[in-house]
């Protein structure tokens, strides 16, 4: 932002030139004087009045009143003395000589009058014009400014600018309470005193504190921000006078704006706090929804089963058949409960990873193992590409990233068909890869499988729609990325990349006793 | 030693102590229980049981706590059984002497199996000097290790790491104390040295180097040998 020039600084200078144009005026008259000397000889002493008179004319055009006064003053005293007969005294006799004597006062005054008076209607042009300039950069800014502190940025640095005072804002919270902002202790630190005087002018919507009617002791003044549909707050400046005329026409008008931009920004801001709400009570509404209908399901598989255990004489076979039942439906609500506490570990960003060296064959078997039911009817091929150094990851997040992409295609993948877990080492990266012949995604679903919630369409269990978000959160965790594609032979392929260095265990292989 | 094994659970939850008591039972130990640190600490105290079932959290005290006062003068084996499933959690139990850890939720089968493995390693107090684990064959005083007959030829670390897993089979022993066993203090933080030398120790025992049965993982806290 280029700052305007101030209007109250216009005039610094005025002295020194007016000091100008009167030696200028007494110069001008001399040189005039010298050149009538000896035209008056033989032209007459008429003709040297007309050319003082236009000389004086002249400088009426551009000079302020008092130099104009000054030259027509000395040019009639001048002509009087040395060219109007008696020479060398100041007595007419002539009734015309006196009338041009008079002319030249006359002209001169008129003269000088009309042009202060037309400066001075320049002058007032000037200010308008620079008042509208400033205002139109300051709405300008203002419509820039995206958000409450760059609004309050800017009405200071303009303030400050063009009134030389430093502006206090006060916003209010929303509810129509200010807001105090106690850590705050600056130069523009109030007291508690002040605080309240700020909260009276801000609900009597009235002027207080110097230079107003109200709490008139204070140092400070107080003007509640004038906003169309609310007050955004209270502004607070240390007055060094009353400003009057025009430019208390500016400075309301300057305040204005700031509110109306601080009241625009209010109001986006509390549009924008009503629809996150609104969001998260539609994100919670899904949570309770599909947590309720996850914990249900197996605890009535379990609470069935267990009851009809207890209850009804039943066949060896059907005992071990309930019993299972009943071991299935706890794995599952287990999953559960580990997909939630996972998720609440994310989002409380309680999640950071700790590398340890590890082979990757270690956590392929364990992964396998975890899910060795689950892989039951499917083909499971591993494939561990040759020299695969140690990799340094943390093994429990990527036991969680591999069991949820695997979980997930043994839910997808018909029965029989191929679930391939790959590894390789590239560059200092460990590149992982979990694919299937399932369904794979719609294409239009793919930048969302990793969304919270997100569900399948085909969905043989439910499920919360957690296990990839999850699966995405501990990937970068470990400042890895994720990525999924579906194959052209059909199925979904996850590519998840951490980086892992190599060991450095040359020097180890010496010690050896 | 005669009758049947005991076996004390501390744990505060009755619903667990009920679940461990008809198990247990069922499979021919008897079941002591207490619900508090504080009772546990005395029954372990006044009753002398073959094994202890600790819980980490109890109402009156950090089982961790209980662990390390038990570990003044119980010498025989405490199973942590612990809804804290971390990897620190673990380690710090393992470190203050627990002889193995489970996390709730828990496979009856495997807490059964975890304490067959206890209790057996609390039995054979005096060493074998050759141990026998399939076609495997260990000799301690001899420095030899033998499959299917043929003599295999390991480095002394090689060696010694194999020993001491073996001599703790069943037990998990985490990498900071292999580490400082087999290789001192200075090394307790090096685990890569010691996936190095378990892989090419799996090279040479394992009949299935990929999928080892005998140098087990246990993720992120040691290793086992396994049964």
């Amino acid at each position: 932002m280029k700052p305007t020039k101030g209007i109250d600084k216009k005039s610094t200078s005025q002295p020194a030139k007016t000091a100008g144009h009167y030696a200028f005026s007494i110069l001008v008259i001399g040189i005039t004087v010298l050149i009538c000397i000896p035209l008056s000889s033989n032209q007459g002493y008429h003709v040297v009045s007309y050319l003082l008179l236009s000389v004086v004319s002249l400088l009426a055009t551009f000079m302020g009143i008092g130099p104009v006064f000054v030259a027509s003053a000395l040019s009639a005293l001048v002509w009087n003395y040395f060219f109007i007969p008696p020479n060398y005294t100041f007595h007419i006799d002539k009734a015309e000589d006196i009338l041009m004597f008079g002319l030249f006062f006359i002209i001169a005054m008129l003269n000088g009058i009309f042009t202060t008076r037309v400066r001075r209607q320049e002058q007032l042009a000037l200010e308008r014009e620079n008042r509208t300039h400033t205002l139109f950069q300051l709405t300008r800014n203002l419509s820039k400014a995206s958000g409450t502190n760059e609004v309050l940025n800017v009405a200071n640095a303009e303030i400050e600018t063009h009134f030389g005072i430093t502006p206090y804002f006060i916003l209010q919270n929303g509810m129509n309470k200010l807001i105090i902002n106690p850590e705050k202790k600056d130069s523009t630190f109030l007291t508690e005193k002040q605080h309240s005087i700020a909260e009276w002018s801000f609900t009597h919507l009235q002027k207080a504190g110097a230079f107003t009617q109200n709490f008139t002791a204070d140092e400070n003044t107080y003007i509640p921000l004038p906003g169309a549909k609310i007050t955004p707050g209270v502004l607070v400046y240390k007055a060094k006078e009353q400003f009057s005329g025009n430019k208390k026409t500016f400075w309301d008008t300057c305040i204005t704006l700031i509110a109306n931009a601080l009241e625009r920004e209010f109001l986006e801001e509390q549009a924008q706090k009503a629809r996150f709400l609104d969001e998260s009570d539609r994100l919670y509404k899904t949570l309770f929804n599909s947590i309720s209908h996850e914990l249900r399901i197996p605890v009535a598989t379990i609470m069935g089963a267990s009851d009809t255990l207890l209850n009804s004489n039943n066949s060896a076979d059907t005992q071990a058949a309930l019993c299972s039942e009943i071991f299935t439906a706890s794995i599952r609500l287990n999953r559960v409960i580990e997909n939630l506490l996972n998720m609440s570990r994310l989002e409380s960003g309680r999640i950071s990873a700790r590398p340890n060296w590890h082979e990757i064959n270690d956590l392929f078997n364990k992964v396998t193992e975890d899910l060795q039911n689950e892989l039951k009817p499917f083909n499971v091929i591993t494939s561990i590409s040759e020299n695969m150094p140690l990799v340094k990851i943390d093994f429990g997040l990527m036991e969680q990233i591999l069991y949820n992409l695997i979980f997930n295609a043994t839910q997808y993948a018909p029965v029989t068909s191929d679930i391939t877990l790959s590894a390789e080492h590239v560059n200092n990266f460990l590149v992982l890869k979990v694919s299937d012949n399932g369904p794979g995604f719609p294409e239009d679903a793919l930048p969302c499988v990793f969304n919270k919630f997100y569900r399948g369409t085909i969905n043989k269990t439910g499920g919360l729609g957690l296990g990839l978000s999850i699966v995405k959160g501990f990937v970068e965790a470990q400042k890895g990325i994720i990525t999924v594609k579906n194959r052209e032979t059909g199925g979904a392929v996850f590519t998840l990349t951490v980086p892992s260095e190599k060991p450095d265990i040359e020097h180890f292989e010496i010690n050896e006793p | 030693m005669t009758g049947p094994n005991t076996i004390l659970i501390i744990d505060d939850e009755i619903q667990i102590r009920r679940l461990l008591e008809i198990t247990l039972t069922a499979n021919g130990y008897k079941v002591l229980q207490s619900g508090t640190g504080k009772d546990g600490l005395i029954d372990a105290a006044t009753l002398h049981p073959s094994l202890i079932i600790l819980d980490l959290g109890l109402p009156d005290a950090e089982g961790i706590e209980i662990l390390k006062k038990l570990r003044e003068w119980y010498s025989k084996p405490i199973i942590i059984l612990s809804v804290r499933q971390s990897e620190d959690d673990i380690v710090t139990a393992l470190d203050y002497g627990a002889n193995d850890y489970l996390s709730k939720p828990f496979r009856s089968a495997e807490l059964l199996a975890r304490i067959r493995v206890a209790l057996r390693a609390s039995d054979n107090k005096k060493e074998a000097e050759i141990l026998h684990f399939g076609t495997l064959c260990i000799d301690l005083p001899n420095h030899a290790v033998r499959k299917n007959d043929e003599i295999l030829k390991l480095t002394s670390t090689e060696f010694s790491l194999l020993s001491l897993l073996a001599k703790n089979q069943g037990r998990v022993l985490t990498h900071q104390y292999i580490l400082k066993e087999i290789w001192g203090y200075s090394y307790v933080e090096q685990t890569q040295y010691l996936r190095v030398f378990v892989a090419q120790l799996r090279k040479k025992v394992e009949d299935n180097p990929s999928k080892p049965t005998l140098l087990v993982t246990e993720s992120g806290i040691g290793y086992r040998f396994g049964e």
